[in-house]
């Protein structure tokens, strides 16, 4: 999919996008109904017992941290808690479905009525045509709020493996296998507002939901293992219609980039569908990564009657104000508000900012590292953990908590730069051997004889030597040939092997040069 | 030399076993030959058992006269030959539900209910017929063929736990579990002359008897004494944790206040249930003569009426159906059960398997309560019967500000004739006209037998506020004592 096709397509028509993001509660110990482990993987049908099997006379039993996670993500997303709630069944037959009725919310879920803030920086800014009442920030940046329908909790299903059939999928297959060890899950809900209007939009609303759960630490929010599952809800309109258009369903989206990808193909399929007189069909269709397109799963013909009734193997739950206020109490700072804290105490600019708190393990590393380098160091600490740090975790696939560089090691490293032991230029040197385990900067540099020359007396001697090599240029600068200095400054480096203060050879040969 | 024929110990009660296996009279493996012996002697007129477990209630006895050989303390159902209903998980039989899509299911764990009470040291005898998963009134809607009652052996014993109220009648177990979701414990225990207990909702923890209706469902125990009803009610009472909605009280000695007997005890008599048509003449004087005995005894007799229980029926009939309809759902034909053969495709392997897996009432059931809950029906159905629910729960709280126990006959009739309304649904619903506000209200309710009619049982229901079993207990063992009931059935009699 062209980018260009997208943002063409964008300018004449409006897409509305809604999202339902799964969220399986990975770091509960155990089920959503019964004491089995939740874990990916593990040898199938051994995470299982009668309860989330679905033996004839079993019960549920709700476990409780899960309902206090949901309610602690509401909390986050400044949902409405109910102070009264439930649980549903959800009836319907599916062979992954051991009791053949999900148990579900319906009417009443535990969260109701938030909203994220999401912020839309970078090329992505610009697929949006229409920025009017988006509050817009620096470098073309904008931030939209994005209502959060409600939040609810239910049980997730086992899996299907089809055998036979091309890429798993059910077609073709000549029969099927289940693994019930991830039936009975605990799986929070979210559907948002349809108040997405761009692809990025949709991915910047997922990862902060990600963000926002990966700090309150109920899930893990892998996409690819499927401990987070985004489905999305996409039509178009012609700019200035009201009505809404007919709406399609992606699913089997496995990446953020999975998800934009995705959209950016359906808002232009229904756009071109549209434009040549042709309808969108109402549908759920399937995303296929290697392609790079969506194809029918299948056609709603009538819609599902699932037979809501309240679950009746547990009793209702209810929530006072006071319940309400400790849960609130115990919410840990979150995205928005980490982010207003290092501009605030650290001074940072609000893209060093976003890209600090954008990852937790980063801004703890971040936080450690200033603390031992000192907030007067802040803006350096923070380029140094954005650039050779971070780029150093992207080519390793690592986690800011899972490198040999610690956070006082790169303080210590900022700290040479600064007093003028090093060059930066040094620095980047020192940095790349502390990436391979080659030990503490101050080590590294006493090693390589790195020490940075700063003394005025030695660097005079240096530059008089080096403009005595070179008479013709000293001739030259003091005709007017001013631009000579970078050669002078890079003699005078080459001499001392780059250790020469640049700020003191710059000092010296101009003093040296006027004379 | 011919065997050695069984002392006949089936007439011994729960205290009896316990003070002869102390006392070295008897043991728990003669316990077990004699619970045989007398299935060997009426079983094949009776057909109470759908499947018997000899091997588990050896292990069992083998452990309880260790015990009693030792020393050692005897728990509270040592060496008592028990029953389950064939709808409760117990590993090591198979746990049908009298449904052919069951009929080879075997337990993978213990229901709590039974699990305690076979660590109270009862010996589990065997699995009980049933009407196919709990719909019925008289075990004719078993797979398997019905069971008789042992007043009559042309008589259904009632249900749907007619096989465990006929196994106790018939002596074949001292004790019997059953279910009760809208009178199936009461109603056979009225046909059998059991004494039968439907526990307030919440008391005794469902999990592990195969689900007909969660709301309602309740599991309780068939005795042929009112004391032994309160020692068994105490081993099985108690909050389990597998039970989301079982509660958490003190454990309760029901049999302490037995003898208080009932003087100064306010006893309401349902006049609206009681007079109403359909409820045989003669079954209403037997429960007005039962008022009247306990009058004499000191109990303040009155009259009460609860208007909304005559919309009981119906609105069972709603909620009941509703949540079976769910319930079974699970039996589809994918990890256990009966499985259609040559499936053309899922959704084929789910219609066949449940239609011939599942008996024709219970299809009927399933209908009714996939209905009742339907898009767009929901609130006219559904919705409705739960209002139903709140008013009858509205009208037994009022009459329990004047009353501490009310009373009814159990059923309308005594035990009727097999065949007799096998083919009208609607009459053999009404059999459990004065059981289901009951379930609907979550109140505990005992059937005492009170008399008999042409030699056969009438049972008085005894209705409690919620947990006052006590109470209810105290006022059966009254019941008990001036109906002079002889539990023994000519059947039994005459093999002496």
């Amino acid at each position: 999919m062209a980018k260009d096709r997208l943002a063409e397509v964008l300018q004449e028509w409006e897409a509305v996008i809604g999202l339902e993001i799964h969220t399986e509660l990975t770091s509960l110990n155990t089920k959503m109904f019964c004491g089995c482990p939740v874990a990916f993987g593990g040898e199938v049908n051994t995470r299982v017992c009668p309860v989330c099997l679905g033996m004839p006379g079993s019960l549920p039993v709700p476990n409780e941290k899960a309902i206090e996670s949901t309610i602690l993500a509401g909390l986050a997303m400044e949902c409405d808690i109910s102070r009264f709630s439930q649980f549903h069944r959800k009836n319907y037959f599916y062979p992954d479905m051991p009791k053949d009725y999900q148990i579900s919310q319906y009417d009443i879920p535990f969260c109701v009525g938030g909203h994220l803030d999401v912020e839309v920086d970078g090329d992505g800014a610009g697929e949006r045509a229409d920025r009017a009442g988006l509050r817009p920030s620096e470098d073309g940046a904008y931030t939209t709020r994005i209502g959060v329908t409600r939040l609810h909790l239910e049980e997730d299903t086992g899996k299907m493996i089809h055998v036979g059939g091309a890429e798993g999928r059910i077609a073709g297959a000549t029969h099927s296998l289940i693994d019930f060890n991830r039936a009975g899950t605990a799986l929070m809900e979210l559907v948002s507002e349809p108040d997405m209007r761009t692809p990025e939009e949709a991915r910047r609303f997922a990862q902060k939901l990600r963000l926002i759960l990966l700090t309150l630490g109920v899930s893990d929010c892998n996409m690819e293992e499927g401990s987070m599952r985004v489905d999305a809800n996409c039509s178009v309109r012609s700019r200035g219609d009201v009505e809404l258009g007919v709406k399609t369903e992606v699913k089997n989206v496995n990446s953020f980039k999975a998800l934009h990808d995705a959209l950016a193909f359906e808002i232009v399929r229904q756009a071109e569908l549209l434009a040549s007189g042709h309808e969108v069909e109402q549908e759920t269709r399937h995303w296929d990564a290697g392609a790079k397109r969506t194809s029918s799963l299948r056609t709603k013909e009538y819609a599902s009657d699932y037979r809501y009734f309240p679950e009746p193997d547990m009793v209702p739950f209810t929530f006072d104000d006071a319940y309400v206020e400790r849960m609130r109490a115990t919410l840990p700072e979150l995205p928005d508000a980490r982010k207003a804290r290092f501009i605030a105490a650290y001074g940072l600019p609000v893209r060093d900012a976003t890209a600090l708190t954008g990852d937790l393990a980063l801004a703890a590393f971040y936080e450690r590292a200033v603390a031992a380098a000192g907030v007067a160091r802040s803006k350096q600490v923070s380029n140094w953990t954005l650039g050779d740090f971070s780029a150093f975790l992207n080519a390793n696939g690592l986690e800011a908590d899972e490198t040999c560089v610690s956070p006082s090691a790169l303080a210590e490293l900022v700290g040479l730069i600064e007093d003028a032991t090093i060059s930066g230029k040094q620095g980047k040197d020192v940095f790349a051997e502390m990436a391979k385990g080659g030990g503490a900067p101050g080590a590294i540099v006493e090693r390589l004889g790195m020490r940075q020359l700063s003394d005025t007396s030695e660097v005079e001697r240096i530059v008089d030597e080096v403009l005595a090599a070179n008479p013709d240029e000293v001739a030259s600068y003091r005709g007017g040939k001013t631009s000579l200095v970078g050669f002078f400054v890079g003699q005078v480096m080459r001499a001392t092997k780059g250790q020469a203060n640049p700020g003191v050879v710059n000092e010296v040969l101009a003093r040296r040069l006027a004379q | 030399m011919s065997a050695p024929v069984p002392r006949d110990l089936s007439a011994l009660s729960v205290t009896d076993v316990r003070e002869g296996l102390r006392s070295g009279a008897l043991t728990a493996a003669e316990m077990v030959e004699a619970a045989y012996a007398r299935i060997d002697a009426v079983e094949s007129g009776v057909h109470a058992f759908n499947s018997l477990s000899r091997e588990l209630a050896e292990q069992a006895a083998a452990k309880v006269d260790a015990l009693a050989a030792a020393g050692d303390d005897l728990p509270a159902l040592a060496g008592v030959p028990v029953a389950f209903k064939d709808n409760m998980n117990l590993i090591g039989t198979r746990t049908t539900c009298s449904a052919k899509i069951l009929a080879d299911y075997r337990s993978v764990y213990d229901c709590t209910a039974v699990r305690r009470c076979l660590d109270a040291g009862a010996l589990p005898i065997g699995k009980c017929n049933m009407d196919e998963f709990a719909f019925g009134s008289s075990t004719e809607n078993s797979a398997f063929g019905p069971s008789h009652n042992p007043w009559d052996l042309e008589r259904v014993p009632g249900g749907s736990s007619g096989g465990s109220a006929a196994a106790v009648a018939a002596g074949e177990v001292t004790l019997a579990l059953g279910s009760d979701t809208g009178g199936s414990i009461r109603q056979p225990g009225s046909f059998t002359g059991t004494v039968a207990l439907k526990p307030t909702y919440g008391r005794v923890s469902r999990y592990g008897v195969v689900a007909f209706a969660s709301s309602l469902d309740q599991i309780g125990p068939f005795t042929r004494s009112v004391e032994e009803c309160a020692q068994v009610l105490g081993v099985i009472s108690g909050r389990d944790p597998m039970d989301a909605t079982s509660v958490d009280r003190e454990a309760e000695d029901f049999t302490a206040a037995l003898g208080q007997g009932v003087d100064g005890l306010r006893v309401g008599i349902v006049r609206d249930l009681c007079e109403m048509e359909g409820c045989d003449p003669a079954v209403r004087a037997r429960v007005y003569e039962t008022a009247d005995a306990l009058g004499k005894l000191g109990a303040k007799v009155g009259e009460v009426e609860l208007p909304s229980t005559q919309f009981g029926l119906p609105a069972y009939y709603i909620i009941g159906p509703a949540e079976a309809s769910s319930n079974l759902a699970r039996f589809d034909g994918i990890r256990y059960g009966y499985r259609a053969k040559d499936a053309e495709d899922v959704m084929d392997l789910y219609l066949r398997s449940r239609v011939e897996g599942f008996g024709p009432e219970t299809i009927r059931r399933i209908m009714l309560g996939t209905y009742a809950l339907s898009a767009g029906y929901y609130d006219a159905y559904y919705g409705q019967a739960q209002k139903v629910r709140t008013l009858i729960i509205r009208d037994f709280e009022r009459a329990f500000r004047d009353f501490d126990v009310l009373l009814t006959p159990t059923s309308p009739t005594t035990a009727f004739r097999i065949g007799e309304k096998a083919t009208d649904p609607v009459a053999m619903y009404l059999s459990d006209v004065f059981t289901i506000p009951v379930n609907l209200a979550g109140i505990p309710a005992v059937s005492v037998p009170c008399g008999s009619i042409d030699g056969l049982p009438v049972g008085a229901q005894v209705m409690g506020a919620h947990f006052a079993e006590g109470t209810v207990l105290r006022v059966a063992r009254a019941i008990e004592q001036v109906s002079a009931f002889d539990p023994v059935p000519p059947l039994v009699r005459d093999l002496a």
